[in-house]
């Protein structure tokens, strides 16, 4: 015990010796240098997990394991943008750790303020090399003098460079998820006819004559090809509003039963969301809205808190812990890589980093190598000549390793 | 890449909540660390060189090519060998991890094979802390044109695997939802499957299949098992972000009508209505078909992914909150190739890792 002990502390002192330092570092730029050289992925989101059980093995403070996983942040951080990511996710407080030890709660409220405060002291610094700092999740949640530290870093960074951190303060993703689809429905909610106030070329009741007309007629296909998502057959559920009055929780049951109300007034919000695209939005008509149809996927990612950022490339958490605990649930689950490490936070550093990095690398330049191939999909994708000249580099590569 | 020294000063900088140095203090800190502003592409200097006089800007300009191109070459040269020898480096650490893992896979094939008896799965969970209550598992359907019957082969015996270790609820995941379409015949081969290993049918556990918006298969189709009834559930992409773009249309229609006010909904709302779809299978429409069917719980505990690296694929959103994950092919950061293969002991190692592992709620 005694003798592992003075290892370690020999071991200390050589590593922060001047020279083996110095070394290091050089080595360590290196290496960041040489990744840039590859594809590198876009967004990065770390879960910093760890630092209280690192403070419980090593017999110190919690906070003190706190203030060391910052350092290791801005460790990886340097690594990170060094080395070209853009967008930085980082998971600094969930809303279920209000649950924890007041203590604590408050050690990490007031790191948090005095590390943003201390950060608006540097205005014109930031200003030159900064990245851009944006804090999701519930800010309503936190004291006002902590909101008020987050405004301030927030509103200092929002004219820098390309470069974001993303802070996800009080978050959790299914609260996220939650006030996404929210705000949908309110967008969804507020009528059409405010906007177009002057032009109305068009009348509504003639329109709406022009439908009734058509439906009585043959199916008008050009109307139902113009909004987005398939409503053909809407006709088949005349009857779900029926359906729906006796069992409200099946709403979904046949994929495609959205439609509550009759065709013709379907048709109709058809009619009306087809004209707004024109530009010629109704005036007088009180209950327009644009239609729930048009809704997709991509709508609800731009009511996400990342909404503007790259697809999220690679999630990193550390302390073996493998659960994603609500974190970036809508951005990670599709061609994410997730990755665990064995490490706890406040040790992590380039040397963990780097195997995942490489292996990301050798797997994009392969699926490029070989689009077929399984595993592809779309990382970045820098100037073409730079693509060529890495993939035939790692070829020659494999070759020799062959 | 800080010096010790400075480390030091830092550390008691914040045990001093930041009131030893002042901001010029730190800004003295930290200046050898920025890059020289010339590096940097920035607007900024650029328009201030504009604004000076042409010949002065152009003279700057020529002072800064002239100044590092040779250097910049060399370095950027240097960078380019360094990444071919890091992954002609990685590569082969890679090769020698896949032949080592390769070799210990058909060490573990030989000494744990199930030979389809229940009583040695059961022996092989036996020492196990926990397991899971709700296992799920992603699939990935391959492209050759006996894909589907693979797949389907696969599903059987991990259905038999999980019945035999005392799993009661199941669900699998593959992306594009060929399975869904084929539920009778799904049953069929499972229900064979299930008989090669427990015999008689007696002694078969009670089978329920079913997928959200699809009505529930094999309810009853053997009243007299000993053995605990086995839910499998079927998911696809669909069931991920199609589902709660469903959710978002319906909401937003209510509220168009004046149903629901946007401040009504909570994430308990959302959860409530998301769970449901996945945790219950409609009721068949005749009252003399109704059967009691097991509820699944909608959070899987265990996620097992056969596959070379942790890729969630389409897995629907809303449920793996909690879950654990495991990837069979994930011991070195999924940088190896291989772990596709659905089989016994990748089943298995993924319980074990499951009970190893140390359940924390709010991290």
């Amino acid at each position: 015990m005694a003798g592992s002990m003075h290892l370690s502390r020999l071991r200390k002192w050589f590593l922060a010796s001047p020279p083996i330092e110095l070394a290091i570092n050089n080595l360590k730029e290196l290496l960041v240098g040489a990744l840039r050289q590859g594809p590198i992925p876009q967004h990065v989101a770390f879960v910093m997990d760890g630092n209280r059980r690192f403070a419980r093995s090593h017999g110190i403070e919690t906070v003190e394991g706190h203030n060391l996983g910052f350092e290791a942040l801005a460790r990886i951080l340097e690594v990170c943008y060094k080395s070209g990511v853009k967008v930085v996710t980082i998971y600094a407080f969930s809303i279920e750790n209000f649950k924890r030890s007041k203590f604590e709660v408050d050690a990490l409220m007031d790191m948090a303020k005095v590390k943003l405060s201390q950060m608006a002291q540097h205005g014109d610094l930031l200003d030159r090399y900064g990245a851009k700092v944006r804090v999701l999740g519930r800010l309503d949640l936190l004291k006002p003098d902590v909101l008020a530290a987050v405004n301030r870093a927030v509103d200092l960074t929002s004219r820098n460079g390309d470069r974001v951190l993303n802070i996800c303060f009080p978050y959790t993703s299914r609260d996220e998820i939650t006030g996404a689809i929210r705000e949908t429905v309110e967008d969804y909610s507020t009528p059409l006819s405010s906007n177009g106030a002057a032009r109305t070329p068009f009348s509504e009741s003639h329109i709406a004559h022009n439908i009734r007309a058509q439906t009585l007629g043959s199916k008008p296909q050009d109307l139902h090809s113009d909004s987005e998502s398939s409503s053909a057959g809407s006709s088949a559920h005349d009857d779900d509003s029926v359906l729906r009055g006796e069992r409200p929780h099946r709403v979904y049951e046949s994929g495609s039963s959205f439609s509550s109300s009759t065709t013709l007034h379907h048709l109709q919000q058809d009619g009306q969301h087809k004209n707004g695209n024109h530009g010629n939005a109704p005036t007088d008509e009180k209950s327009a809205f644009m239609s729930p149809e048009t809704i997709s996927r991509q709508t609800l990612s731009d009511h996400m808190l990342t909404k503007g950022t790259p697809p999220l490339d690679m999630l990193v958490r550390t302390s073996a812990v493998e659960r994603l605990s609500d974190f970036m649930l809508w951005q990670c689950h599709e061609n994410t890589e997730i990755v665990f490490l064995d490490v706890l936070w406040p040790e992590f550093d380039l040397w963990h980093f780097l195997p995942v990095l490489l292996g990301w690398q050798r797997r994009i330049s392969k699926s490029r190598q070989n689009p077929d191939a399984e595993g592809n999909f779309a990382g970045d994708s820098p100037e073409s000549s730079e693509e060529d000249i890495d993939s035939s580099a790692l070829r020659q590569g494999k070759l020799k390793a062959i | 890449m800080v010096s010790q020294q400075e480390r030091d000063i830092i550390r008691a900088e914040i045990r001093s909540r930041g009131e030893k140095l002042s901001a010029q203090d730190r800004e003295n800190l930290i200046r050898p660390y920025l890059p020289d502003p010339s590096d940097l592409p920035q607007s900024r200097s650029r328009a201030s060189t504009a604004n000076s006089s042409s010949s002065h800007s152009r003279r700057q300009k020529n002072q800064k090519t002239r100044r590092t191109p040779i250097r910049t070459f060399v370095k950027s040269q240097i960078h380019h060998l360094t990444y071919a020898l890091t992954h002609i480096i990685f590569g082969i650490i890679v090769r020698l991890l896949q032949a080592y893992h390769a070799v210990v896979e058909r060490v573990f094939a030989i000494v744990y094979h199930h030979h389809r008896t229940p009583e040695l799965i059961r022996k092989d969970v036996r020492g196990l802390k926990r397991l899971p209550q709700h296992l799920s598992i992603l699939l990935t359907l391959r492209t050759e044109d006996d894909a589907l019957a693979v797949l389907m082969d696969e599903v059987a015996e991990l259905v038999a695997w999980s019945a035999c270790a005392g799993i009661s609820q199941l669900s699998i995941y593959e992306k594009t939802g060929a399975l869904k379409s084929c539920i009778p015949a799904l049953h069929q081969i499972i229900t064979t499957k299930l008989a090669s290993y427990y015999g008689s049918p007696s002694q078969q556990p009670n089978l329920q299949l079913f997928a959200p918006h699809h009505p529930i298969f094999g309810a009853h189709s053997n009243p007299r098992s000993e053995v605990p009834p086995l839910t499998l559930l079927l998911l696809s992409a669909t069931d991920g972000r199609e589902t709660m773009v469903d959710l978002t249309k319906t909401l937003a229609e209510m509220s168009q009508n004046g149903k629901l006010s946007p401040e009504d909904i909570t994430p308990e709302l959302v959860d409530a209505e998301i769970s449901e779809i996945t945790s219950q299978p409609l009721q068949p429409e005749t009252e003399s078909d109704r059967a009691p069917i097991n509820i699944i719980k909608p959070e899987p505990d265990l996620l097992l992914i056969f596959g070379p690296y942790l890729k969630l694929d389409g897995y629907p959103p809303w449920q793996i909150r909690l879950t654990e994950m495991y990837c069979t092919g994930d011991r070195s950061h999924g940088m190896t190739g291989y772990g596709e293969a659905v089989e016994y002991q990748g089943f298995m190692r993924g319980l074990w890792h499951y009970a190893g592992a140390q359940m924390r709620f709010g991290r």
